[in-house]
């Protein structure tokens, strides 16, 4: 008899249970308060805006792909695709191009010239915060002293050489050009540069960075070497 | 006795596994609930306590209790009163009348027992 009527109060026991711990995890759900201001959320959205709008003009420009292949006329295929790898080449920086930029001129100081001390070599670190330095400001390609920057180029030290693509970097004086978009863009890249502190970053190394007047028409050679890619391999054909 | 209690050990850990949440617009109903559902508790165990307990009422009051009580706060919401009010009263008066009666009652027996055991003492 007694054990009969445990079992209704072993069930609604077992329900308030339940519905307590229930209520304990809605309760501590938010563990971490969100203290972000006004401004850091307007920050946020004006990143995932204009993320928004990078993808909008992706999604474009491969539709326009698309439809170019759709649209093609049955001889033509070949020159499309022909066309499609010469973009993809330009992309990935193996051709030479022309395009509005400037010109950024490192030297030796002119303390270091007149105290006969010896030219120092640019240090890769330096070159790396230059090179993050234009790529933040709509810099599109960059060739350091005729060494082209593409995706996997390496700027450091090998034996006491400061390599852009394993290659060594000339002791200053040497040049770096810097294509852009638009001619505008290289006014804002060079204004920007000039007004940043990577001058005195230079100058703290016995070097001066002299910033070009932004011209109409620049040219930047390819990457001259092969891409080693260790992660796709080709397919033999028919397949 | 201790196969309840085993029940609700049982309803916590698994609540908490499973880390089951609710919105937290829903959330005022479910705490009207676990409140509708401990006034029943209680009044199951002063039932028993006093030898007039019925599986019957007590099953059908404890779902009847927390659906009325979802109801009526529920009702309120949309009614722009606060009426989960009125449930919380009145559950909280009787949840107090309920633990008072189990009080007496259980301090009656306590008392019962020592006067039975000082009797048989002298």
């Amino acid at each position: 008899m007694k054990r009969k009527m445990h079992t209704p109060f072993i069930i609604v026991l077992f329900i308030i249970g339940f519905m307590l711990a229930m209520q304990y995890n809605t309760v501590k759900n938010p563990q971490q308060r969100d203290t972000r201001d006004l401004w850091d959320i307007r920050r946020e959205l004006s990143l995932e805006k204009q993320r928004h709008s990078e993808l909008l003009a992706n999604i474009q420009q491969l539709n326009s792909t698309i439809s170019k292949y759709e649209n093609m006329d049955n001889d033509s295929p070949d020159r499309i695709l022909r066309e499609t790898v010469q973009g993809l080449k330009q992309e990935a920086g193996l051709t030479a191009i022309t395009s509005p930029g400037l010109v950024l001129r490192v030297d030796a100081s002119p303390e270091a010239k007149v105290l006969g001390q010896a030219v120092p070599n640019i240090s890769p670190d330096l070159l790396v915060k230059l090179v993050n330095d234009i790529n933040r400001f709509k810099g599109n390609a960059v060739v350091i002293d005729r060494k082209r920057i593409v995706q996997t180029t390496a700027i450091r030290d090998i034996n006491g050489q400061t390599t852009v693509n394993s290659l060594a970097v000339r002791t200053p004086p040497f040049m770096i050009t810097i294509g852009t978009s638009t001619l505008a863009d290289a006014n804002k890249l060079a204004s920007y540069l000039e007004s940043s502190s990577i001058a005195d970053d230079f100058y703290l190394d016995n070097l001066t960075l002299s910033i070009g007047k932004p011209q109409k028409k620049v040219t930047l050679n390819g990457f001259d070497q092969s891409f080693h890619n260790k992660f796709l391999s080709e397919t033999t054909k028919g397949e | 006795m201790w196969l309840p209690l085993l029940g609700l050990l049982l309803g916590i850990s698994l609540g908490l596994l499973t880390d089951v949440q609710i919105p937290t617009i829903y959330e005022s109903y479910l705490s009207i609930a676990v409140l509708a559902a401990l006034d029943t508790l209680f009044g199951g165990i002063r039932a028993q306590l006093q030898q007039v307990y019925d599986d019957y009422v007590f099953v059908t009051g404890f779902f009847f209790n927390i659906a009325l009580a979802a109801g009526l706060a529920f009702l309120g919401v949309h009614l722009g009163v606060d009426l989960y009010l009125a449930a919380v009263f009145a559950f909280g008066v009787r949840l107090f009348q309920n633990i008072a009666i189990i009080r007496r009652i259980l301090l009656s027996k306590w008392n019962d027992k020592k006067a039975k055991q000082s009797e048989k003492a002298v």
